[in-house]
């Protein structure tokens, strides 16, 4: 117990006292995770709107192979990744292993089809008559599926926070993929684990104590958005 | 040139014909009211003319062209069009909003938004909700929001599928009169699916009966209240009285009808041996207690079966040799002490009986 | 039903739109890994350009040490180049090198490094440092292998079969030289790892698996550097330290730019340069002889070990 509450102490102090090392680290976390979630979604909302609003074979098929892939492990997409993008692989040339890019590459692959199948989720949530609506007052398909999302807001916030806090809280990808370097690609979840390896638990606790809150910051944010 | 046309549009889902060669003409600033009973296919048919759906195969032509050419120039169509939905939803904004959202679409200037958004919240008395969030409104309410959402952009068109289904007399008389209001102001035409055939009778210059996804009569309303050319049609707008006959003697239009035991004076045009429906109105039969002299060329003695209070009119179901309905003031009724097992005259004219062709299966 | 054809003639627009929005991915990615993200070392300085970055695997007892957290900055400020560190033990460093992901690696483990260079990955091996390898295990020493050679010790080990044993197990530099005392005890490395519960894998660095031995109260093979980095937190004390077998050498091997013509190599020779360098290799000699009582590594240049 005392170790815990010394350490816990100390995690706080260094917190408090903004220590470079943790804030960067935490910064760092923050602006791959942002990025990864920021451009999957730009991807995946206007995908996403496709796959509902088109009828085609299979549809059913993928819908359910998204949902497959919901859970998958944050290792095997590292170890995809990390062959894909190794010198001797065949993105090897773009020279992007173990760099930030590469990382939020990853969690942009581990996160697709969580907002994908979200998306879809969020917009079937909305009245089938909406999109009728629209279109009977003159929208085109396009502008149809912006009020469809516009109607489904809450849900597809929400569907966007979530599929931020999978990022942000995910070690395999970022550990593979990033390599851990210091001071380039070092996360939370990567320092944590090597911290707390090495047994230096004061960086990790303060670190999980970030991660935490980040956590709880994305579960007030989730539920404010609920629709009262 | 109809503003509106449809050739041979056919709808089918899952293998069932949902229209079969609808063929329909519309002219500028008319009111036509589809009726037909429920899954008659109305909706179906007002989907395919504001080109939300795609038919099985025929063409819809829109002030003169083939709307099918391109995506393009479907957009534009439907863009002269508005049409309000069975069931209304409202977006999740404001009522102002709400009714602006057309005018958006057609990247109207926001000081002429303004000014048409203000003037059609006063004409379906919602100015003081303007800001508030749409979903909070009442179902007539939603309604009404509906139909100034359509109607603000001015379309050429109006759809309506079945416009006060669902809602209390006092919101339906006030979407009635707000319809009134539209078709006098301007010259909208407007096309509105209704399976009460009083609201088509109010509302409607014209009207096309809507049975199995086929339109099986167009016209005045009176003329296929009176003279429906079906069998089918008939029991549609409610001739309760249709019994099977042979014509057994035209003499110069004045035709009788062999229905069995009894035969059926009518005017008719059907030759000798013809097989046909008497269709006979229930408002058309008249009662009396003893037999009379009178010009009706029909008269029964009939047993009163069952006698049905309906508001101010009562229903006297009869057994003249065959069934016979009436319809007769609940004054009368009481007077003549009708009720069942009674023994009275049914009488109605030659001119009161319509006659169709049976077609021969 | 109702939207069933919209897509075919009304949706280019978000076809388009979905095009244009992989071209930003694609952009907003290339500008990451150029700008390097967000490095404060690289806010502090320019920005440097991808060429400007030297990546380094160095087996884990070298990074454990703490001895690269001086190294690095050094490093960096005499050549303005950016030092990427990569955490990985011999094995995993000469993959990344097999597969070209770095630029040079810093390890131990003799055989596989001249290996690696008669495969033509590696241009030349140069040591820079050594010291010896432990093995460390509880102060009462269950198995009773205080002051007996290595491979006597393992022998006991084996024979006893109770006492716990952390093995490194992620085919490291350490690793490596624990399967050498194996066969020198006279076993098959396999005929080890099956020989019952006392014997742990632990598949990680050297700093965890001490951390793991002195939780599970085991011995384990660790070097002496990484174990006086880390004494302060471990229950751990120096059982084996004799014995021929237990020399270190770190070398460190340039990748071959003829064989991987990305390679880095005239960086990779100035990391190496400066390893060798006199000032360095005083550094190295007196690293942590200040916190720890002890020298942790010798300087190879001058002194190398008989």
């Amino acid at each position: 117990m005392t170790e815990i509450w010394h350490g816990l102490t100390k995690a706080i102090g260094l917190i408090i006292s903004l220590d470079p090392e943790v804030t960067e680290i935490a910064g760092r976390s923050l602006m791959i995770s942002l990025t990864s979630t920021l451009l999957t979604s730009l991807i995946c909302l206007p995908l996403g709107s496709l796959i509902h609003f088109k009828q085609f074979p299979g549809k059913r098929l993928v819908i359910s192979l998204i949902q497959t892939f919901f859970g998958i492990p944050t290792v095997a997409i590292g170890l995809f990744v990390f062959i894909l993008f190794s010198r001797a692989g065949p993105l090897g040339g773009l020279n992007l292993l173990f760099t930030p890019a590469v990382m939020v590459l990853g969690q942009m692959i581990l996160i697709t089809p969580l907002l994908l199948g979200l998306t879809i989720a969020a917009l079937s949530g909305v009245d089938k008559v909406i999109p009728d609506t629209a279109r009977s007052l003159g929208a085109s398909g396009f502008q149809m599926t912006i009020i469809v999302l516009r109607e489904a807001r809450f849900a597809v916030m929400a569907t966007v926070i979530m599929g931020f806090g999978r990022a942000i809280s995910e070690v395999g990808i970022a550990l593979i993929v990033g390599g851990n370097i210091r001071g380039f690609t070092r996360v939370i979840t990567t320092a944590i684990s090597l911290e707390t390896a090495k047994g230096d638990l004061e960086l990790s606790l303060a670190l999980g104590i970030i991660l935490i809150f980040i956590a709880l910051i994305v579960n007030i944010l989730l539920n404010r958005l609920q629709p009262r | 040139m109809p503003l509106i046309e449809t050739v041979n549009l056919c709808q089918n889902s899952d293998g069932r014909d949902i229209l079969k060669n609808v063929s329909l003409k519309v002219d500028r600033g008319e009111v036509f009211a589809l009726i037909g009973p429920t899954g008659a296919g109305k909706t179906t048919l007002l989907r395919l003319i504001d080109l939300l759906d795609l038919p099985t195969s025929g063409k819809i032509y829109f002030d003169g062209s083939d709307v099918f050419e391109s995506g393009k120039r479907k957009l534009e169509a439907r863009r002269r069009m508005a049409f309000v939905l069975q069931k209304p939803v409202v977006f999740n904004m404001s009522v102002y909003d709400n009714i602006a959202y057309g005018l958006k679409l057609r990247r109207v200037d926001k000081g002429s938004i303004r000014q048409k958004v203000g003037r059609i919240l006063e004409m379906v008395g919602l100015s003081t909700y303007q800001n508030r969030n749409a979903r909070t409104l009442s179902g007539g309410e939603v309604q009404r929001v509906a139909i100034a959402r359509a109607i603000v952009s001015e379309p050429d068109v109006l759809l309506l599928d079945e416009p006060t289904a669902n809602l209390d007399p006092v919101s339906t008389a006030k979407i009635e009169q707000l319809i009134t209001d539209i078709i006098r102001r301007d010259d909208t035409t407007i096309i509105m699916a209704t399976h009460d055939m009083s609201q088509g009778q109010r509302l409607a210059d014209r009207v096309g009966v809507l049975l199995d996804g086929e339109i099986r009569q167009t016209g005045g309303f009176q003329d296929i209240f009176t003279a429906p050319g079906s069998r089918e049609v008939a029991d549609f707008v409610g001739v309760e009285n249709i019994i099977d006959g042979v014509i057994a003697s035209n003499d110069d239009k004045v035709v009788t009808i062999d229905i069995g035991d009894n035969v059926i004076a009518a005017i008719s045009d059907y030759a000798v041996g013809e097989k046909v429906y008497a269709c006979i109105r229930p408002e058309d039969v008249t009662l009396a207690l003893s037999r009379i002299s009178s010009s009706a060329r029909n008269s029964f003695s009939a047993k009163i079966t069952r006698v049905v209070s309906r508001g101010q009119l009562s229903r006297i179901e009869m057994d003249c040799g065959f069934p016979l309905v009436a319809l007769i003031t609940k004054r009368s009724t009481e007077e003549l002490n009708l009720a069942a097992t009674r023994e009275v005259y049914a009488i109605f004219k030659a001119t009161g009986v319509h006659v169709i062709k049976r077609k021969s299966d | 039903m109702s939207v069933v054809f919209f897509l075919t003639e009304e949706v280019p627009v978000l076809k388009k739109t979905a095009v244009c929005l992989s071209g930003i991915f694609i952009l907003m990615s290339l500008l990451l890994a150029t700008s390097g993200c967000s490095s404060p070392r690289a806010e502090s300085s320019s920005p440097l350009p991808p060429q400007l970055r030297l990546r380094v695997a160095t087996t884990t007892s070298l990074y454990d040490s703490g001895l690269w957290g001086y190294l690095e900055p050094m490093f960096e400020r005499k050549y303005n180049v950016e030092l990427d560190i990569m955490y990985a033990g011999s094995g995993k460093a000469l993959e990344y090198g097999r597969r070209g992901d770095v630029d040079i690696v810093t390890i131990h483990d003799q055989i596989r490094e001249e290996q690696f260079i008669a495969d033509g990955y590696g241009v030349r091996r140069v040591p820079f440092a050594y010291n010896y390898f432990l093995i460390v295990g509880p102060s009462v020493d269950p198995a009773g292998i205080k002051g007996l050679t290595p491979e006597a010790a393992f022998k006991k080990l084996m024979e006893t079969g109770k006492a716990s044993f952390v093995s490194r197990g992620d085919d490291s530099g350490t690793h490596a030289k624990e399967k050498d005392i194996w066969a020198e005890a006279g076993y098959d490395y396999e005929a080890v790892r099956n020989a019952g519960r006392w014997y742990i894998e632990a598949g990680t660095g050297m700093g965890p698996t001490l951390m793991m031995a002195s939780e599970k109260q085991a011995y384990t093979l660790t070097d002496i550097g990484t174990y006086l980095t880390y004494k302060g937190k471990l229950a751990l004390v120096p059982v084996v330290d004799k014995g021929s077998l237990l020399l270190n050498v770190y070398s460190a091997i340039a990748l071959n730019p003829e064989k991987m013509p990305q390679a880095k190599i005239d960086m990779a020779n100035n990391l190496i340069e400066f390893l060798i360098s006199p000032e360095i290799q005083e550094f190295i000699g007196n690293y942590g002889i200040e916190e720890y009582g002890t020298q942790l590594f010798t300087p190879y240049v001058g002194s190398e070990p008989e």
